[in-house]
């Protein structure tokens, strides 16, 4: 079986972000990057599988600047195979579309004669989720998402899935497409010895403009705020006020 | 002679290669010399937000050392950094092991002092030193974690007059084995849980009568050998409390022969080779818990708020952070600028070896004090971390070297020298 993980450079979950005096982003300048947490998930469970022996190779893929070359030599440190280096120099949190996105990786599974495609459940700049399933609907492959549980057996995928109501357990026919929540795994540090041998695995660069794909924003961000200042609470004085002001002025009941 | 249009190209060739020169100058990290450099300072950073710092207070508190801690730093594959591949180490340079010093240090200085004593006073020092047998005897152990070693120089009688050691290793008839007799004292990972030594020590005795570097040899001495033992294990102490601290014993102790680290009085050859690596190390470790307490106090001063604004708007905080910024600097760059010419193998710079030291330990010391001011009463109270920052800090004025030791040294190192550089 050969996996193609996705693996996105945002801006580090620590970092409190800042918007930009224009509103037109957040303030990334000098901030600190990472490997998004979910993709950190997605290669650890693609790695898990080849040490099961289930996987025979697994191959990283990364879209945006020169930068995302330390996002896939992190992937690489952890155990992928190889890495792909797909290039353009946008905003990489709101500068390209989830479909676009999709369609790129959606090319390389097709390329790279993927079996299984994992990727994080959402990137914690842009929050969209959208990717997963666009990738399945672009290739029609069957598709699980929110996954924290996944087997392989023969050719088919047994998945538990995260939902508001429990976790449900999904049958899915290879070849697939996994988004990873939270509670999927673990992922490992990039041990020493295997940063060092990351030195010598492959990276392809390939020019996203080479591809054909259409990378045209159709959703376009128009202001991005600091959320409202917390307004300070009231003291009401009787329980019947409190009705009152729930269902009248909050309208929440 | 030249055309002069081949001369007008030839120029231009020469600009564009002094440009790109000067830019790839620019943009070289000296902090991190290469992306492998930059990945391991990224993984170790992490394993410390994740899992050093969070027990830090607690095994403070308790003196207790974290072996199981300790013992995943050889899953990650630091403990044996400089040591070389054949033996399971990661082979790497005086940078890397920096790196991870300064990393730990950062979180907690036990964790970190414990992987100085082991992976640079032991694992370095026997890497470049040990006949190969030895090394295939300890260095696996030692770099996985399964065996946790120090190094064992100071005695009750001896600190800074190394030579001064009474601690003897007498050889027997036949050269099979050497009996050791002696205490040593202020032994990092001397004991693992407090109440047995640790697994091997790195140990310097006297074979000869007198007080020249050649009366000293050095011995690979093994938990477990009949008459070797913990005398105490040293509680109470100002600073670095989860690590173990501890006199050890040595009552006619039977060393076999093959235990012997390089010739009998070539002691001070493996002294000469590690003492360099050993104070950057401590450089690197005073490093760690400055950057800590500068980026604490830089915080709160920007949050704190006392007369309706934010404590970083008084000159006086702002005096104490930005000196402590470029002291900070000024002591991070000469570390790394001479751990990038540091090499394992030979010896031969130890005056910037004890400079590093001599201006960094300080350095930590007062970037602590000045972040428990800027604190006030959160930075006298264990949650803020600086308190034990400044307690764990002072040691670098002591242990490895004293401040007294280092200007011994460099007065007779600067007399050697014609120039200054």
């Amino acid at each position: 079986m050969r996996v193609l993980v996705g693996v996105k450079r945002a801006v580090d979950y620590a970092v409190k972000v800042r918007v930009l005096p224009d509103k037109t982003g957040v303030d990334l300048a000098n901030v600190k990057m990472s490997m998004n947490p979910f993709c950190e998930i997605a290669v650890e469970e693609a790695i898990r599988l080849k040490e099961k022996k289930v996987a025979k190779e697994v191959v990283a893929i990364s879209i945006g600047p020169k930068a995302c070359v330390e996002t896939l030599r992190t992937a690489l440190a952890m155990g992928a195979d190889k890495g792909i280096h797909v290039t353009t120099d946008v905003r990489t949190d709101q500068g390209i579309s989830p479909l676009a996105v999709s369609n790129i990786i959606a090319h390389f599974a097709k390329n790279e004669e993927a079996d299984l495609v994992i990727v994080g459940k959402q990137a914690i700049d842009g929050d969209n989720a959208q990717t997963g399933p666009m990738v399945a609907g672009l290739l029609g492959w069957s598709q699980g998402t929110f996954a924290c549980g996944m087997e392989v057996d023969g050719q088919k995928l047994i998945l538990d899935r995260e939902t508001d109501s429990g976790t449900e357990k999904l049958s899915l026919k290879l070849p697939s497409v996994v988004t990873a929540d939270l509670r999927l795994n673990e992922p490992r540090y990039a041990t020493l010895p295997n940063i060092m041998k990351a030195k010598k695995k492959p990276i392809n660069t390939v020019d996203a403009a080479s591809l054909g794909i259409d990378m045209e924003l159709k959703n376009t961000v128009v202001s991005v705020e600091d959320p409202p200042v917390r307004k300070a609470g009231v003291i009401v004085e009787s329980v019947d006020e409190l009705v009152n002001k729930l269902k009248n002025e909050a309208g929440v009941i | 002679s030249m055309h002069p249009a081949s001369r007008v190209v030839a120029s231009r060739c020469l600009r564009k290669t002094l440009n790109s020169r000067l830019s790839s100058l620019a943009s070289y990290d000296l902090f991190n010399p290469t992306p492998e450099h930059a990945q391991l300072r990224s993984m170790i950073r992490n394993f410390c937000d994740q899992e050093v710092l969070p027990q830090a207070i607690e095994y403070n508190r308790k003196e207790v050392f974290n072996v199981d801690l300790f013992r995943k730093l050889g899953d990650l594959g630091v403990l044996g950094i400089t040591v070389a591949e054949e033996y399971g180490g990661a082979g790497m340079d005086a940078t890397a092991a920096v790196i991870v010093l300064e990393e730990l240090n950062a979180s907690d200085p036990s964790v970190s002092i414990a992987y100085l004593a082991h992976a640079m006073l032991f694992c370095n020092n026997l890497n470049q030193n040990g006949s190969h047998e030895l090394k295939q005897k300890y260095l696996p152990g030692a770099s996985a974690g399964s065996l946790i070693c120090g190094m064992c120089m100071s005695e009750p009688g001896a600190g800074t007059d190394v030579l001064g050691m009474s601690t003897s290793a007498t050889p027997s008839e036949d050269g099979s084995y050497f009996t050791i007799n002696g205490t040593k004292m202020w032994i990092t990972n001397g004991s693992l849980d407090g109440t047995d030594t640790g697994d091997a020590f790195f140990v310097y005795a006297k074979t000869g009568k007198g007080r020249a570097p050649g009366d000293l040899s050095a011995f690979v001495v093994e938990k477990g050998m009949p008459g070797f033992s913990l005398g105490q294990k040293i509680t109470g102490k100002l600073g670095n409390r989860a690590s173990n601290t501890a006199e050890l014993v040595f009552d006619n102790v039977k060393v076999p022969a093959t235990n012997l680290i390089g010739k009998v009085g070539g002691a001070s050859l493996c002294m000469m080779r590690n003492l360099e690596i050993e104070r950057i190390g401590a450089g690197a470790m005073a490093m760690g818990t400055a950057r800590s307490s500068l980026d604490i106090m830089t915080k709160y001063a920007a949050e704190r708020k006392q007369f309706g604004k934010p404590i970083g708007e008084y000159g006086q905080m702002q005096k104490y952070i930005s000196e402590s910024y470029s002291q900070y600097m000024a002591g991070r760059s000469y570390l790394y600028n001479v751990a990038r010419q540091l090499d394992l193998s030979t010896y031969g710079n130890g005056l910037d070896a004890d400079g590093v030291k001599l201006f960094c330990a300080p350095i930590a010391k007062n970037i602590a004090d000045r972040a428990i001011q800027v604190l006030g009463g959160n930075g006298y109270t264990a949650e803020y971390m600086v308190e034990q920052y400044w307690r764990d800090s002072k040691l670098g004025e002591i242990g490895g070297g004293t401040l007294e030791a280092h200007h011994k040294n460099m007065w007779r190192d600067l007399m050697k020298r014609r120039n200054i550089l």
